[in-house]
């Protein structure tokens, strides 16, 4: 099942074709999420989408071509941060919201650093977090979806189960028709994206695993099984768990790391959601795990073939 | 115990002092290149805050405050910090000459780490008695530790990617930093 | 320059402050003030004229008393004298500007720990004589203040859509709050410094096709 380009460390990922292959199967992962987005939320989605997607792609190709580097656009990269970051923006944004969210993304998060494989932070979590400080009303409004009567429209789920959590219907949760931003609802779809990666040795299960079985065992602990099912099923966690946590670039690398890293994720999203301002702590405790990877990488790495420990 | 809970997760993650107030950012920049020297530093840091806390509440208590001195504040406990610094090199060289080895090139630069007095001043401020302000000084360099060595792991990795040359150094490092405060901003509220 | 350089006067070691050797973009000193203080160009300016009275008058004292002070105890005697001028500021501030001392705060206080302030008493002060002194204070500490008010004024611009309080942003245009918090600060100065980087490796590309 261990797919074999996972061992490799993400910096020395270099091979074009490889990455492309990679990328493209993420891109199609995420479309049944996308297309269910567009049949809750219509147009304004398909929008957003593609004003994201455009910009991403755009800006990367701008500042190659302006400082010389080779252009890469062709690796599928700045699609998929441009997917993800759609993914987290609300129907009701603005058109700049995505624009100035993709530019920071691919600009300040991915290319300063070097471009692929070099960010040390998800771009499209990054940017997302940076958009929702600065605008908060904006990308905290969730609109409700089409299929939804108007009285429960604006209140994510997650609101709702901070409150009581017998006000949230399940199925409505599985199929998606709740509030909240573009491609979190639908979580069959989301599944379903990520047992594909899972199944093609994209991406490793044990992130998702770990991530996930962590929120649901501290909800378990705290509030009972229908509330732990629930909070995994609410808010950002899959689309996190499966699409952002997994980033090759910002994710240890070996196993122990992995898991680490995972935990860490569920357990400061649990502390994140349950205790502080933010409603929702998926995209914070991705983030922060993310600036931990290199100290989780250097606590866990087996020592290369030759190393000698120095002393003294 | 609630209050000392509460400065705990307050002093490392809701209130870190270089994530989320901008204090001491010259070593944490300056010294943040390799991860071994970032960890000697934190630990003389945290050392020296720790101290620095204690003695420095007793300064405000039992000679400023009675005396009403409190305008001269910033140079008695500046003063403090100082004679404390070169104490502890003093005292680090005579006990333990590995031990000296290994942290004494960072302790002159602790005089100038602004976290030292800004602690110190804020102990004051909010009001901390003896022991929450030891404790909160020790938080806080803890917190100060562990920005510096996610840095340090960050830069570190960086050093083995291809980023622009004008990237390199400060303007990188900042920017790094930057990102690093974004994630941190997520612990907003916890206390 | 370079002659000024070979021969430094009052003139060129004020410009070499403020400029060739600005201490926040070549130099990087002072970083805490400069990032923590810096979401309003107002708040820029006055931190930085702040420290520049600090600096001038420590970098003079510290050279009238630079033949007295024994070695040994140099890093307290020029931490005595940093401080007393610091009290000094806060005091005044106090008395006569008590809303921009409680926006400027701790930071005030933390001048003493500035680090501009300690590494141009150290390399310089030390070392030249009281009028040159002066002139690398002024120069210094102008730089500073200089380079905190242009980035203060692009937070403010981008955090508040004013500068100086002045609305400048037409009425359409949304803040962007982070500019305000400290990610933003970290990062507008970096990209700053990406941009100076820019500038010196075009000129410096650009005299050596000249010669």
């Amino acid at each position: 099942m261990q797919a074999k380009w996972t061992i490799a460390p993400a910096p020395h990922v270099r091979d074009n074709v490889t990455s492309r292959r990679i990328m493209i199967d993420v891109c199609l992962a995420l479309a049944p999420a996308g297309i269910m987005s567009i049949v809750y939320f219509g147009a304004a989605a398909a929008g957003l989408i593609a004003i994201s997607v455009l910009t991403c792609v755009l800006t990367e190709y701008l500042y190659q071509r302006l400082t010389g580097a080779k252009v890469t656009v062709g690796d599928w990269s700045a699609v998929v941060t441009g997917l993800l970051l759609a993914y987290n923006i609300p129907a009701s944004a603005p058109w700049w919201i995505p624009v100035v969210g993709g530019v920071f993304a691919i600009l300040i998060v991915k290319q300063l650093f070097g471009g692929i494989g070099s960010n040390f932070m998800n771009p499209a979590l990054t940017a997302r977090a940076v958009l929702f400080i600065s605008w908060g009303s904006i990308m905290g409004a969730y609109p409700a979806t089409q299929l939804m009567a108007d009285t429960v429209s604006g209140a994510t789920p997650l609101a709702l189960l901070a409150e009581d959590a017998s006000q949230v219907n399940l199925v409505d949760l599985l199929i998606g028709n709740c509030g909240g931003v573009l491609g979190e609802t639908c979580k069959i779809a989301l599944i379903l994206g990520g047992v594909y990666l899972i199944v093609r040795g994209i991406i490793d299960w044990r992130v998702p695993a770990c991530f996930i079985g962590m929120v649901f065992v501290c909800y378990l602990f705290m509030g009972g099984f229908d509330l732990a099912l629930k909070e995994i099923l609410a808010g950002g966690l899959m689309l996190g768990a499966f699409f952002m946590a997994t980033d090759y670039a910002t994710t240890p690398t070996s196993v122990l790391g992995r898991c680490i890293m995972g935990a860490g994720c569920g357990l400061l999203c649990f502390v994140i959601r349950a205790f502080a301002n933010y409603p929702e702590g998926c995209s914070f405790a991705i983030l922060f795990m993310n600036v931990a990877t290199p100290l989780i990488d250097r606590f866990t790495m087996t020592k290369h073939f030759g190393e000698v420990k120095k002393h003294g | 115990m609630s209050t000392f809970l509460a400065i705990l997760v307050g002093q490392i993650l809701v209130n870190n002092y270089v994530m989320c107030q901008f204090f001491g950012i010259c070593p944490f920049l300056g010294v943040s290149k390799k991860f071994d020297t970032a960890l000697g530093m934190g630990l003389a840091v945290t050392f020296v805050i720790t101290v620095a806390s204690f003695i420095t509440w007793l300064v405000q208590s039992f000679v400023l405050t009675p005396f009403h001195l409190e305008y001269l504040q910033t140079i008695a406990f500046i003063l403090v910090i100082a004679v404390l610094v070169q104490l502890v090199e003093m005292a680090l060289k005579k006990l333990s000459y590995s031990l000296y080895q290994a942290l004494g090139v960072y302790l002159p630069l602790i005089t100038t780490n602004c976290v030292v007095l800004a602690v110190a001043i804020n102990n004051i401020t909010d009001g901390y008695n003896l022991l929450e302000s030891t404790f909160s000084g020790f938080c806080s360099a803890l917190g100060f530790t562990l920005a510096l060595l996610l840095l340090a792991g960050i830069r570190e990795r960086m050093e083995v990617s291809n980023m622009p040359k004008w990237m390199q150094g400060f303007p990188g490092a900042l920017i790094m930093a930057g990102l690093m405060a974004v994630a941190f901003m997520g612990f907003g509220g916890l206390i | 320059m370079a002659e000024a350089r070979r021969n430094p006067g009052f003139g060129g070691v004020f410009m070499n402050g403020l400029i060739t050797e600005n201490p926040t973009f070549t130099l990087m000193l002072g970083m805490c003030p400069t990032l923590g203080v810096t979401t309003a160009a107002m708040n820029g300016v006055s931190m930085g004229l702040a420290t520049t009275f600090v600096l001038v008058f420590s970098n003079l004292f510290i050279s009238l008393l630079r033949n007295i002070i024994p070695d040994k105890v140099r890093i307290p005697a020029y931490i005595v004298i940093i401080a007393s001028f610091v009290t000094m500021i806060d005091l005044i501030m106090q008395a006569f500007l008590p809303d921009l001392r409680a926006v400027l705060g701790t930071y005030i206080q933390l001048i003493v720990v500035n680090c501009i302030i300690f590494a141009r008493a150290e390399s310089f002060a030390a070392k030249n004589p009281p009028l040159l002194s002066l002139a690398d204070g002024l120069g210094m500490g102008l730089g500073f203040t200089v380079s905190i008010t242009l980035l203060s004024c692009i937070r403010e611009l981008f955090g508040s859509g004013s500068i100086f309080g002045f609305s400048v942003m037409p009425e359409a245009y949304q803040p962007m709050a982070i500019m305000n918090m400290v990610p933003g600060g970290f990062i507008t100065l970096g990209l700053m410094m990406v941009l100076v980087n820019f500038i010196k490796k075009a000129l410096s590309a650009r005299k050596e096709a000249r010669a």
